[in-house]
């Protein structure tokens, strides 16, 4: 979790031993309860930890529509939803997304990160282009994909020149899921890699010269030496995208397809959203949303598990 | 640099791979952007026939349609005004707290800071339908207010990391002196630590700045389709229909939601960069 903290803008001397050794001399109420910290903090409760408290809540009740009253339905809801071949479709679709986008998008970063940090020409206008992705909402982005992505757009367009036919991307069950991780990966690529590249501009050049003195190429000085040290921030960046992918890939699906065609890119995410907003099954929605939750831990669990610092 | 050749093959094409991919996505980067800059000055016969192409006429009827058609013009003004609304009460509330967490020496501030820093662990948007269940208890469903309200929830965790972290460099001999002089918590606050943490407060403005602006689930819930108060992130995709999408016009809407981020993306763009790095505590 101190990796998290690090990713600051500046280092901070965490004031342990220099507070200790003062005695509270002071020892006012306000330096022992930080009183000024408790608007922010009740603000945080009541619209954060609130409504995810109150998931698990409905997440165990009987509640088919918004005007009826629930009733507690124990674990019915979880073994209707383990019950249904559509949460195991969006299980699958979420798995594949994840399993697949995720090692693509960090290590395609990395390399990209890699390149920059070598300061090759042109690395100025690459370091400003990778920033564009993280200014642009996700509803522009989807339109833009939508535009291009139509049957009539500029993917098609582009292919037809060389003689390759074109496709309904988003229409077609066997494209539709890999459009929608072609937008995240278009989208992820480009911040994960300059935050990753942050990190590698940190490396001592005595270690690169030593390690090019050792007859060390690009590959090799990519893998075996800026990885290692950067191992446990690439984990950090990998957490965020992957918490990103599995919960904020809704509005992608929403916007794009809505889950379609017959289910083919309905995640997890968009499982909780549609459950809950356009049919209504509220107990059915949330329950979900706490599976999520479990697979959301675990997952940062494993990543952390994978991506430990090891030097 | 003699041994450049004496590398092995695989070190070769390992340096030609990661320039050429760096290359690659800048096009893929660019691309998208050229193609939907220049299809809006287009209509769709054009966009069709020659994707690529520069539009014959600088003719701004797309532009004009898509903001009569989605009401554009005044949902820039709302998401204008729940954008800076929503950052001045993420201040009002991030600002003492972070000043409160840098100066608390027992345990309670520490459980308190490390209830934000995990603050980015909860999954809120999973939790979406418990929020406008909130808003409807708070009597506030379908209005920008309640967007307000929240907007600054979800940012406070990473605002007070990156204020609290800022605050901790500022030597507690300048307040203790302060102090001496009678300046009561809040002056303190106001006269030495404000100045000082300027740029920690320019990075979190920037950061939520962009956050907000952007922000699409929570106001498409909560605020609803009223186009009276709507967001522009909410509007924009209305303008996909589907049967016979005028993707000039989509198109020309697209640039509207864009325009303000780079602006402000041109202008400021270090601190921009900055911020945004600062920001790989967020989710």
């Amino acid at each position: 979790m101190t990796a998290l903290l690090d990713a600051g803008p500046q280092d901070t001397t965490d004031g342990g031993p220099s507070t200790a050794t003062r005695p509270g001399r002071r020892g006012t109420i306000r330096d022992r309860f930080p009183g000024l910290a408790l608007p922010a903090l009740i603000w945080y409760a009541v619209f954060m930890i609130g409504p995810v408290v109150a998931m698990f809540v409905i997440a165990f009740l009987a509640w088919p529509g918004m005007l009826t009253t629930p009733t507690s339905a124990g674990l019915d809801n979880f073994s209707r939803v383990f019950a249904d071949e559509t949460f195991w479709t969006a299980t699958t679709n979420s798995a594949i997304q994840i399993l697949v986008g995720l090692p693509v998008m960090i290590g395609l970063a990395f390399l990209l990160a890699f390149y920059v940090v070598q300061k090759p020409r042109g690395h100025r206008v690459l370091r400003y282009l990778l920033f564009i992705p993280a200014l642009i909402s996700a509803p522009a982005t989807a339109m833009v994909f939508y535009a291009m992505l139509n049957p009539d757009g500029l993917v098609n367009g582009a292919l037809r020149p060389l003689g390759l036919a074109g496709n309904e991307w988003l229409a077609d069950p066997s494209t539709a899921l890999g459009a929608i991780i072609a937008v995240e990966l278009w989208s992820g690529i480009g911040y994960s890699a300059v935050l990753i590249a942050s990190r590698l501009d940190g490396v001592e050049g005595e270690i690169v010269q030593a390690a090019r003195l050792d007859g060390a190429g690009d590959w090799r000085l990519a893998w075996r030496v800026y990885w290692p040290i950067a191992q446990d921030f690439i984990g950090v960046v990998a957490m965020l995208q992957f918490l990103s992918m599995l919960f904020n890939s809704a509005q992608t699906v929403l916007l794009l397809t809505q889950g379609g065609p017959e289910n083919a890119t309905t995640t997890l995410a968009y499982l909780i959203y549609r459950k809950a907003f356009v049919e209504t099954d509220l107990g059915y929605s949330q329950a979900v949303g706490v599976v999520l939750f479990v697979i959301g831990l675990l997952g940062m669990w494993a990543i952390r598990r994978t991506l430990r610092a090891t030097h | 640099m003699a041994q450049r050749t004496a590398l092995p093959l695989r070190d070769r094409i390992g340096s030609i791979t990661s320039g050429t991919l760096a290359w690659i996505y800048a096009a893929l980067l660019v691309v998208p952007f050229y193609y939907f800059i220049v299809s809006s000055f287009k209509t769709n016969e054009e966009i069709f026939e020659s994707p690529l192409a520069l539009p014959t006429t600088f003719d701004f009827t797309n532009f004009t349609t898509a903001i009569q058609q989605a009401d554009l013009g005044l949902a820039v003004a709302n998401s204008a005004l729940t954008t800076i609304a929503a950052l001045v009460l993420t201040l009002l509330l991030a600002l003492p707290a972070s000043f409160a967490l840098a100066r608390a020496r027992g345990r309670a501030g520490r459980v308190v800071e490390s209830v934000f820093a995990l603050g980015f662990l909860i999954p809120s948007f999973a939790a979406l339908f418990p929020t406008f269940l909130l808003a409807a208890a708070l009597g506030l469903f379908h209005t920008r207010t309640f967007v307000v309200f929240l907007l600054p929830a979800t940012a406070l965790p990473l605002s007070i990391v990156i204020l609290t972290s800022f605050m901790r460099t500022i030597p507690r001999e300048l307040e203790e002196a302060a102090s001496m002089d009678g300046a009561s918590s809040l002056q303190v606050l106001r006269q030495v630590y404000l100045p000082i943490c300027v740029p920690g407060i320019a990075t979190v403005l920037l950061l939520n700045y962009l956050a907000f602006w952007n922000a699409y689930l929570y106001p498409l819930i909560l605020i609803g389709p009223d186009t009276a108060q709507r967001t522009i992130q909410v509007a924009l995709p209305t303008l996909k229909v589907d049967a016979g999408t005028d993707y000039g016009v989509l198109m020309a809407g697209t640039l509207f939601t864009l325009l303000p981020v780079y602006l402000v993306y041109t202008l400021l763009q270090r601190q921009m960069q900055r911020a945004l790095l600062s920001g790989a505590v967020k989710g």
